[in-house]
């Protein structure tokens, strides 16, 4: 599944705590064009599960999050 | 409701950090919010505090302080990246500088828009849901 999904940009933010994550992924999804995927990369269990509260309400799309073991990769489309 | 008012009048470490984690999320977020630093808050905002890491704070401090394996982002530095992201606005409190006999250079750059008085901050309040922290 993961494998499909093609990232346009990449946020890094694995080592950085709640709610450094989707500080990083907020400040990202507005600086792309609509349409974007985005990648987040964070090892916080927290943001994995506030994020896609925050994409809902922004209403942008989750597409997938993909355990990596020691991380997440979860994907955004800016819509 | 157009945002949030949030009065931080603490200079406890986790009410700081926790006030600047809702604002910073709420504000990048489009929410417009503001701020008001008063009371013993401003003096968490002090350089010579965020310099040398020095507050007042218990059990969460102490977490955040000494993880090794994460990075939390400090409330000076999530307020200032929100600030240049979203519709949010920082203020201190002139009446408890007064007081403290401190200036805006006392405190940490790129976190304060102003100083504010009640009524401004009534003013900007006036649509929003008020948070009293």
């Amino acid at each position: 599944m993961s494998d499909t999904i093609e990232a346009d940009v990449t946020v890094d933010a694995r080592g950085s705590a709640c709610p450094g994550p989707l500080m990083d992924l907020i400040g990202k999804i507005k600086s792309v064009d609509e349409g974007a995927v985005v990648e987040l990369l964070t090892g916080d269990e927290g943001s994995k599960n506030d994020v896609p509260e925050w994409v809902e309400e922004a209403g942008h799309e989750l597409l997938d999050t993909v355990d990596e073991g020691d991380y997440y990769a979860i994907y955004v489309k800016k819509t | 409701m157009t945002g949030y008012a949030i009065v931080l009048a603490s200079e406890e470490f986790e009410r700081v950090q926790a006030v600047s984690m809702i604002a910073s999320v709420a504000s990048m977020s489009d929410t417009p919010v503001e701020v008001f630093v008063t009371m013993n808050g401003l003096n968490a905002f002090e350089k010579e505090a965020v310099e040398n890491m020095d507050f007042e704070g218990g059990r969460v401090a102490n977490a955040m302080m000494e993880a090794e394996d994460v990075e939390v982002p400090l409330f000076t530095e999530q307020l200032e990246q929100a600030r240049q992201i979203g519709p949010l606005n920082v203020y201190a409190c002139e009446l408890a500088m007064d007081l403290l006999g401190t200036e805006m250079d006392d405190y940490v750059e790129g976190v304060f828009d102003d100083v504010l008085g009640v009524s401004g901050f009534l003013n900007r309040a006036k649509d929003k849901q008020v948070i009293f922290v």
